[in-house]
């Protein structure tokens, strides 16, 4: 089995260290070099169907972030690593809304307007079947969910932008009772919106450049790219 | 926000209640509002022993995970279990129900190089 997206997840990690010793904030953003699914830090092990991921050729990961399931493959991931400002602007809400600007801003830049997600959808454990303050919506959908770890005066946030759809979803790979499997599988569809499906041709490389732009737009950071893949 | 005056408070948000040579550990009022809704609580094990400022546990709270630093040294020796179940009680009694752990305290005098409630909330104002 591949071990891309470990590598993706240690890469981000190593962000947070490096800021944490002092270095300059990063922005990295990044594709996966095969469908992977990564899990919430304490998400349960028992959510995944490993046989489906083997059969399917999912690597599977766990992120050092909070949230649940995400498929990874047909997404592009920004993360982001700096210091965690003071007083109110460092809580957790708080972060999420700044960082929804700068990826707002980088959405508008492909002529796309996202919001901000607010609380919807029964819990469960595929992050795209919920909305939360967290995420950004276009309309009522999903377009990019995101998840967070602070560790005393940083913090990494990462998320996916969803670009395109693979063959099979979060739900095919879930261990979920699910009563009615096939309306599972539309709601999830339904709650969810990719960028071509909303008209969006731009090129990987051309998100990932409008992305950079909005997060340098927006933070008064001096933040340092890293982007890979993204073709 | 409520910051009791029997406590001693850590620059990292932790709260410290001294009963005998045993320190009751917690967040702060501050602490769960800054988190938002807690779903998830990490416990370290009883019998741990702990280095001041060290990471022991963990707190998930809307998708964000954040440490919690162990504000003296010496060995874990009860945990909240019932947070496992009910991680909410970390927002809505923070110095109460969402205690976190109990360490027997190596160096009870570490205690007194916290904070009272005063210079806690005079960090905060900063």
């Amino acid at each position: 089995m591949r071990r891309d997206a470990a590598a993706q997840m240690e890469a981000d990690l190593a962000c947070l260290d490096e800021v944490a010793a002092g270095a300059d904030p990063v922005l990295r953003l990044y594709t996966w070099a095969g469908p992977a699914l990564s899990l919430g830090r304490f998400q349960p092990d028992s959510d995944v169907d490993r046989d489906a991921c083997r059969e399917r050729g999912v690597e599977v990961v766990r992120r050092p972030t909070g949230g649940r399931a995400l498929l990874h493959g047909g997404d592009l991931t920004y993360a982001v690593a700096m210091p965690r400002p003071a007083g109110e602007a460092g809580h957790v809400d708080a972060l999420y809304r700044t960082i929804a600007g700068a990826l707002i801003a980088g959405l508008a830049e492909l002529g796309v307007t996202a919001t901000i997600g607010s609380d919807r959808g029964a819990a469960g454990p595929a992050c795209f079947a919920t909305a939360q303050g967290a995420d950004l919506r276009v309309g009522d959908r999903k377009v990019c969910g995101s998840a967070q770890v602070q560790r005393g005066a940083v913090v990494l946030q990462h998320g996916s932008v969803l670009l395109d759809r693979l063959p099979f979803d979060e739900l095919d790979l879930l261990t979920g009772p699910e009563p009615d499997p096939a309306r599972a599988h539309r709601d999830l569809r339904a709650r969810s919106v990719t960028l071509r499906e909303l008209g969006v041709a731009a090129t990987r490389e051309a998100v990932a450049a409008a992305l950079a732009a909005g997060f340098a737009s927006t933070l008064d950071l001096n933040l340092v790219s890293r982007v890979r893949n993204p073709s | 926000m409520n910051f009791p005056e029997e406590l001693r408070y850590s620059s990292e948000h932790e709260w410290v209640r001294v009963e005998g040579n045993r320190a009751v550990v917690g967040i702060t009022d501050y602490a769960q509002d800054a988190l938002g809704d807690v779903v998830y609580v990490q416990l370290p094990d009883a019998g741990l022993e702990v280095i001041a400022n060290a990471s022991i546990a963990e707190i998930e709270s809307t998708k964000s995970v954040s440490e919690v630093y162990v504000p003296v040294t010496g060995t874990v020796v009860e945990v909240n279990g019932s947070l496992e179940d009910a991680p909410e009680q970390l927002n809505t009694d923070p110095y109460g129900a969402g205690w976190i752990f109990v360490v027997e305290l190596a160096d009870p005098a570490q205690v007194d190089a916290l904070m009272d409630a005063a210079a806690y909330q005079a960090l905060l104002e900063e």
